[in-house]
């Protein structure tokens, strides 16, 4: 099915494998005085390059896990990860991961914070004193720049943790639920400055989320799971125009035709 | 938006911690003014000075003895045995501490034999150090080192074992290396645990320096305890105490001076 929609869409460079590839992934945690909790069971999924895929289920459905695999930060029980067609076993160079919780050193200020992802991505001194500012900008964290976390709001936290991800620069980034702990209105305005980002660079995305209408409004592909142990139920094409307007967007009927069907999916009731 | 509003809050409500924090400290003045006059008073009409003394006479001994000199000699004896204890305690915990937390497995080996050790009256080495180390400055100090590694230790393990997964985690999606670990994410989180433990390291490494010093000793703020004690002169006594309470004090300030700059972020 994965690749019969890659088919569909023109690749401006074809590769012999996606950027990602999930192959029958099983993941399971060893439990004390239990047999081990199976998490993941036999998931299968492929991601394009610059493809932004959208990962929603219930929650303790293994959305997380799917992307700690990926990174490498979590060892299968079966199956296999691919990135750029090498297995994962160690975090690869590629991929950058942003926390719900926006996992900000405490006794760094934003910028020295942006610089982490600035120094492992082993961008020189002097690419540094100019990117670190343009990100700063970007983000529109400008008059915050020697602000401690504690001293931010978590709107501007989720954004400076965004800052140091994009400092790291990784061609592909795996989020979860980024902002799942935001209220509303801000939530809408970090969407947009994502996609603003993602439309400008297309980055591959796998972005976690348990909020569908966030999943519709910001990607290409929604991909649903199943409770735990998880699978794939649906994997939807989310074919709305770009750039897109993410409140003109909520009343488009192709919109809430493609919501609905998801919240059938996840059999809960309307 | 809500944003400006949450980051200005701290830069107001400053102004207002100052004063609360100026105000604490007048009435930790008055206290300690009211509880000298008390005893004052009790000395003067209640109890023979002999068993408890007066703060007038505690003072008047102070100054003659920082006249002579004396204060400063004991004074400086037995600071440099606690602070070399103290320090030597840092010196050696903290990397202990360091070493366990990374090596759970070995530091559930040795766990209890480390409580036991550290459940020990440490106080009670005393003698035995100074048959093993003299009655010189290296007793005193091997006493104090005693009374505060455990706490460096114990301290460096907690601080190593609540460090947030997600900074971990974060730092090997990365792919950052063991130094640069170490340098942003584990000495921070640790260093508010390594000021923790020298602010109970002063207070316990002034015991086991002092303690060295009643058992043997001939020099010393706790000799000069002692000595008086064996003179019948409360004065004395009470004197020592006065110096070591002060001492204890200053210090304690000076700790709280390098924590609240080396943690600004908290």
């Amino acid at each position: 099915m994965a690749m019969s929609q890659l088919a569909e869409k023109p690749m401006p460079a074809p590769t012999p494998e996606p950027r990602v590839r999930v192959e029958n992934l099983r993941i399971a945690f060893p439990r004390p005085d239990a047999p081990p909790l199976e998490v993941l069971s036999g998931i299968s999924l492929d991601v394009a390059d610059g493809e932004f895929v959208a990962v929603v289920g219930p929650s303790g459905s293994g959305k997380s896990t799917i992307l700690r695999a990926i990174c490498g930060l979590l060892k299968p029980a079966g199956g296999e990860v691919r990135v750029d067609g090498r297995p994962v076993s160690d975090p690869p160079p590629e991929v950058g991961f942003m926390f719900q919780k926006d996992a900000l050193l405490p006794w760094l200020t934003v910028t020295q914070n942006i610089r982490v992802g600035a120094e492992l991505s082993g961008m020189s001194k002097a690419e540094q004193e100019t990117r670190i500012p343009a990100l700063i900008r970007l983000l529109r964290l400008d008059g915050f720049e020697d602000a401690y976390p504690k001293q931010l709001s978590g709107g501007m936290r989720q954004r400076a943790s965004l800052g140091r991800l994009l400092a790291y620069n990784p061609s592909l980034m795996l989020m979860d639920e980024p902002f799942g702990a935001l209220d509303y209105q801000t939530k809408i305005v970090m969407g947009r400055e994502l996609l603003r980002i993602w439309e400008a660079e297309r980055r591959a995305i796998i972005f976690v989320t348990h909020d569908i209408e966030e999943a519709v409004a910001l990607a290409d592909r929604v991909v649903v799971f199943s409770a735990r142990p998880a699978r794939i139920v649906a994997d939807y094409r989310v074919d709305l125009p770009r750039p897109r307007d993410l409140r003109a967007m909520r009343g488009d009927p192709a919109f809430v035709h493609l919501t609905e069907s998801i919240w059938s999916d996840l059999a809960l009731p309307a | 938006m809500t944003d400006t509003a949450a980051a200005s809050s701290p830069a107001l409500s400053s102004g207002t911690a100052g004063s609360a924090a100026w105000r604490t400290s007048a009435a930790q003045a008055a206290l300690i003014l009211v509880l000298l006059g008390l005893w004052e008073i009790a000395g003067r009409t209640l109890f023979n000075p002999f068993w408890s003394s007066r703060p007038s006479l505690i003072a008047e001994r102070i100054w003659r003895l920082a006249l002579s000199g004396e204060l400063w000699t004991h004074c400086s004896i037995t600071l440099q045995e606690a602070g070399a204890g103290l320090l030597l305690g840092a010196v050696v915990g903290v990397p202990l501490g360091i070493a366990l937390a990374r090596a759970p497995r070995v530091a559930k080996v040795v766990e209890p034999v480390v409580m036991g050790l550290y459940g020990l009256p440490r106080v009670a080495l005393a003698p035995l150090f100074i048959l093993w180390f003299g009655i010189g400055l290296m007793s005193k100090i091997m006493m104090a080192f005693t009374m505060v590694v455990f706490i460096f230790m114990l301290n460096v393990m907690e601080g190593i074992r609540t460090i947030d997964p997600d900074h971990l985690d974060l730092m090997r999606s990365m792919r950052a290396g063991r130094f640069y670990l170490a340098r942003k994410v584990l000495l921070p989180a640790v260093t508010p645990w390594i000021l923790a433990s020298f602010r109970i390291g002063v207070g316990l490494s002034l015991i086991g320096a002092v303690v060295g010093e009643l058992i043997g000793a001939n020099r010393g703020l706790g000799w000069y305890v002692e000595k008086s004690g064996g003179q019948l002169d409360t004065t004395g006594v009470f004197t020592g105490l006065v110096v070591l309470m002060i001492l204890a004090m200053l210090a304690n300030q000076l700790i709280g001076f390098v924590e609240r700059r080396a943690i600004r972020w908290r």
